[in-house]
């Protein structure tokens, strides 16, 4: 349909064209307005494109998508797998713990990182840039080198878990890395310098003028943080909130580097169920998969709505 | 007069930092900044089972940088770095060019399914890739091919917001318009005159990019795994083996990827303060 | 005693001196502009006088007392600031309510006094719009309203209009004297422009370099400028150096002044006027200039060039090239200090 009207929008533009070049009789209206032939022939650099991306995303996708809906056992068009990935214990487990670790991780690095971002906010621009390149350089961290840095650091041998046998502290000696908790202390690594890093530019947003209209208003400092600046960036700390919460559903690298596939977290069992010692299982891998897909698509969505009511806020403000 | 000028210069006095904000970044920048350091300074020790560990060498570089598969490692990360962005650059600049100067009406779609990558990240995009040509019989199921495609794929967010971020800067549909306004072809004002403009928006997208493959180990291990190792994949198999080399490893691929971010925010600021 | 007074306020930041000794008082009931170019110190004065700045020496005292030292939450002063400052997570009636919520009044007080404060400033059937949603002219008569719903025993004004186009701007003008007028509510307003200064006023206290250069009313500070900076700050003085005006006058200029002439008070005839009432000199017209319903023109006058200002009654009456006689009255010939230009 797009290429038929396409073709008669190109049709009219050459009649008028020709229209014109009759009464200013000039080549170059000619020129100046590409005729059809040469029109097709601009699309051709959207070619390799868009073979790349249905080739490599669009399909991919579809692909999954597919593989969860052909049962594993019956082999027909169904919810098969999706009923037995919803049944089956370890990946009733697998949800739960991958939502669970990255709601934790995103809750708490938002918070520490709404601290960090407001007090970074405060301080001299000497004091914020370094703070900031610190953000960058360390969030450049993560995957397998984070997870052998804390492996290093608390593993079984690690650093500080050997301190804390010798100096007595029992959190550090007996903590166990290769646990969800282990994991999520990771986690939570990861998340802080990502969400500061967000949170950052919203703090720009508040206005020197509200605190002083406040203080004039009779405000207290109370009443000014929890009035007027926490409810001016909610929709940052919510669109932030929803970037680390799918940021740590999608994180693989690290998890795998600790527990490899020995913990229930969907990432880790979708990725064995197509790679692996054992035999391949794109059904239930798909139907995981598409899970996680659903989860991530929930959370791109949420974000694009406040990052929509953000920008039409900061548009005016 | 000067009286006047000085408290021009006073109306932005330099603020001072409160002594809880000193300690608050202090502490989460140390936070952050411990587990490197540690790495660091274990790599560069032979004990480490007291305060303080002891034996300073060098050895773990010694053995790390005369280590072949270590540097073969680190050619492939190369490899798939140069190539999978340069791949990306040049099909969303031809793409670009459809979108400026013949039909804007693809923007729309160009961004949707630019954005998708961003969402879906590694693993997803690589078990879809393994599913969908693992066993077709044909080259694509060639795993270089898989691995390069999925590169391609992983970038795209990344380098498409640099390049319509400089095109949108640049107004390139007004500058293909008064090129052709003085004779020049659409697609020849797009290379000579649209392209040069835009140089330094593309450059710090694909830097950005390349530390993001850098540091990529899902899809190379996911798709290629031992077939293929990259430097993500090559420490990961060393993790077990031998933790001295393997710190080592980890503060060469952290040195590399701070430098890559240090030149991007420096080319940032350069173009901010133009 | 006046009801604001200023006693020798000095502010520094750092080592630049941004208001030095300023002592003035305000009586009670007037509207009064601080006028300034900018970085002039104005500003910085009213700040200090809501408290959001502390003063480095002197003492402010508002209604007989020394607020000097008591914080901006404690001066129950209103302040409207020059743009954003509007809660934007707030509608405008919320932002209007936000005072007096503060102040713990009851909710049925509350409401009424929104909906009149609101109905003041002309802003009915806006009360749910958030900020956003509103024009800058409608967000500062919001930021106005809700400056005065609380009542406060001095009104601030820091450039409230500078980020406003020219024809609202001339409406939120008057609509400000008609409320000042309204509520008898003292009033002090900052601005950087000369003729919104001389609309809003009934005193102008003039700035410059953070001092008190001239003070009085309107009509004073414009005809009788003290010196050659509020000569040309205040509308646009023909300003002649002594020897300028002795070439063209003959009359001598004591040294250290300059001659300031209003362009609207110099005659301008194509004959020699016979009972000329001061000086006559002959120039030549350069170029000619309509300004509204002013017609501006250019001349002249050996090496010194004059502006001479006639209303616009009919179109062109002198040509460029032609040679005319200009009148220059004795009485607007002032004879003004020049400003000391070492420092520049």
């Amino acid at each position: 349909m797009a290429d038929i009207s396409q073709a008669g929008a190109a049709l009219a533009a050459d009649a008028a064209a020709s229209g014109a070049g009759r009464t200013a009789a000039h080549a170059s209206a000619e020129e100046a307005r590409p005729p059809r032939g040469r029109k097709w022939v601009g699309y051709i650099a959207f070619l390799p494109f868009l073979l790349v991306i249905v080739g490599y995303e669009l399909l991919p996708l579809a692909q999954l998508v597919l593989d969860s809906l052909i049962g594993k056992e019956s082999g027909a068009f169904g919810l098969e797998n999706f009923i037995k990935v919803f049944t089956t214990p370890l990946y009733q487990q697998s949800i739960i713990n991958s939502v669970w670790i990255s709601l934790v991780s995103a809750v708490v690095g938002i918070v520490v990182s709404f601290l960090a971002a407001r007090f970074a906010y405060e301080s001299s621009e000497r004091v914020r840039n370094a703070f900031t390149m610190v953000l960058n350089m360390m969030s450049n961290f993560s995957g397998v080198p984070l997870a052998f840095a804390f492996m290093i650091l608390m593993g079984n041998s690690g650093v500080l878990t050997i301190l804390g046998e010798q100096w007595g502290i029992p959190f550090l000696a007996d903590f166990d890395l290769y646990t969800g908790e282990g994991l999520l202390v990771l986690y939570i690594y990861f998340q802080i310098p990502l969400a500061t890093l967000l949170l950052l530019p919203a703090f720009s947003g508040i206005k020197k003028s509200w605190r002083e209209a406040a203080i004039i208003l009779q405000a207290s400092p109370l009443d000014y943080w929890f009035r007027i600046v926490i409810p001016n960036l909610m929709p940052s700390i919510l669109g932030t909130l929803s970037v680390l919460f799918s940021n740590a559903l999608a994180a693989y690298a690290t998890a795998f580097a600790v527990v490899m596939n020995n913990y229930a977290l969907l990432p880790l069992q979708i990725t064995s169920k197509f790679k692996g010692d054992v035999q391949i299982d794109a059904a239930t891998g798909g139907a995981l998969a598409v899970v996680l897909i659903i989860l991530m698509v929930v959370c791109t969505l949420i974000n694009n709505y406040f990052t929509k009511r953000a920008s039409k806020g900061r548009e005016i403000i | 007069m000067s009286l006047k000028t000085k408290a021009v210069g006073a109306s932005a006095p330099d603020k001072k930092t409160p002594l809880a904000a000193r300690i608050f970044l202090g502490v989460v920048a140390l936070y952050l900044l411990v587990p490197f350091l540690t790495t660091l300074v274990y790599s560069l020790f032979v004990e480490w089972t007291d305060v303080l560990p002891s034996g300073f060498t060098l050895r773990n570089y010694a053995e790390l940088f005369t280590n072949s598969t270590f540097w073969f490692s680190i050619g492939r990360t190369l490899v798939l770095c140069l190539v999978s962005v340069a791949i990306t650059i040049v099909l969303l600049l031809l793409a670009m060019y459809v979108v400026v100067a013949v039909n804007r009406r693809l923007g729309r779609f160009m961004q949707f399914v630019c954005m998708i990558p961003y969402a879906l990240q590694g693993v997803i995009l690589s078990i879809g890739i393994i599913s969908l040509y693992t066993g077709t019989g044909t080259i694509l199921s060639n795993r270089m091919f898989m691995l390069f495609g999925a590169y391609t794929i992983l970038v795209l967010p990344y380098i498409y917001q640099g390049i319509r971020n400089a095109l949108n800067a640049i107004d390139a549909n007004m500058l293909i318009q008064a090129a052709e306004m003085l004779g020049c072809g659409r697609f020849r004002a797009y290379v000579q005159v649209v392209l040069p403009n835009i140089v330094s928006g593309i450059l710090v997208s694909s830097l950005l990019a390349e530390s993001i493959v850098f540091g990529d180990f899902v899809l190379a291990n996911n798709i290629a795994g031992t077939n293929y190792q990259n430097i993500q994949v090559f420490l990961q198999a060393n993790m077990a083996r031998s933790s001295g080399l393997s710190s080592a490893i980890v503060v060469v691929i952290f040195l590399v990827v701070a430098a890559v971010t240090a030149l991007v925010l420096k080319l940032q600021h350069t173009s901010q303060n133009k | 005693m006046a009801y604001i007074e200023f006693r020798d306020v000095v502010k520094r930041f750092g080592d630049n001196t941004v208001l030095d000794h300023i002592s003035f008082g305000i009586q009670q009931g007037d509207l009064v502009t601080l006028l300034g170019p900018s970085g002039c110190g104005k500003s910085t004065l009213l700040r200090c006088l809501s408290g959001l700045e502390t003063v480095t020496e002197g003492q402010i005292v508002l209604n007989g007392r020394d607020v000097t030292n008591v914080p901006a939450s404690k001066r129950n002063i209103g302040m409207v600031f020059q743009q954003y400052s509007l809660f934007p997570n707030m509608t405008v009636e919320q932002n209007v309510a936000f005072g007096l919520k503060m102040k713990k009044v009851d909710p049925a007080t509350t409401e009424r006094k929104v909906r009149e404060a609101i109905a003041m400033v002309e802003l009915t059937g806006k009360e749910r719009a958030y900020p956003a949603n509103l024009s800058g002219g409608q967000q500062q008569r919001a930021a106005l309203a809700r400056s005065i719903v609380t009542e406060p025993s001095v009104l601030l004004l820091d450039e409230p209009l500078s980020a406003i186009d020219a024809k609202l701007r001339k409406a939120l003008q008057s609509r400000i004297r008609e409320i000042h007028q309204e509520l008898g509510l003292t009033t002090i307003f900052v601005t950087h422009d000369q003729d919104e200064a001389m609309v809003m006023s009934d005193v102008i206290q003039l700035f410059h370099a953070g001092r008190i250069e001239q003070a009085g009313s309107p009509v004073e500070v414009y005809t009788s400028p003290v010196s050659e900076f509020a000569a040309s700050f205040i509308g646009s003085y023909n300003q002649l150096s002594g020897a300028q005006f002795k070439a063209i006058s003959g009359s001598d200029v004591p040294a250290g002044n300059v001659v300031a002439i209003r362009p609207e008070t110099i005659g301008i005839s194509r004959e020699r006027p016979t009972d000329a009432d001061g000086y006559v000199v002959v120039g030549t017209v350069a170029d000619s200039t309509p300004r509204g319903n002013v017609l501006r023109y250019t001349v002249r006058v050996g090496q010194t060039t004059l502006l001479v200002d006639v209303l616009f009654r009919s179109f062109h009456m002198f040509d460029d090239g032609e040679t005319v006689y200009l009148t220059l009255p004795e009485r607007d010939c002032l004879v003004i200090p020049e400003n000391a230009r070492s420092a520049a």
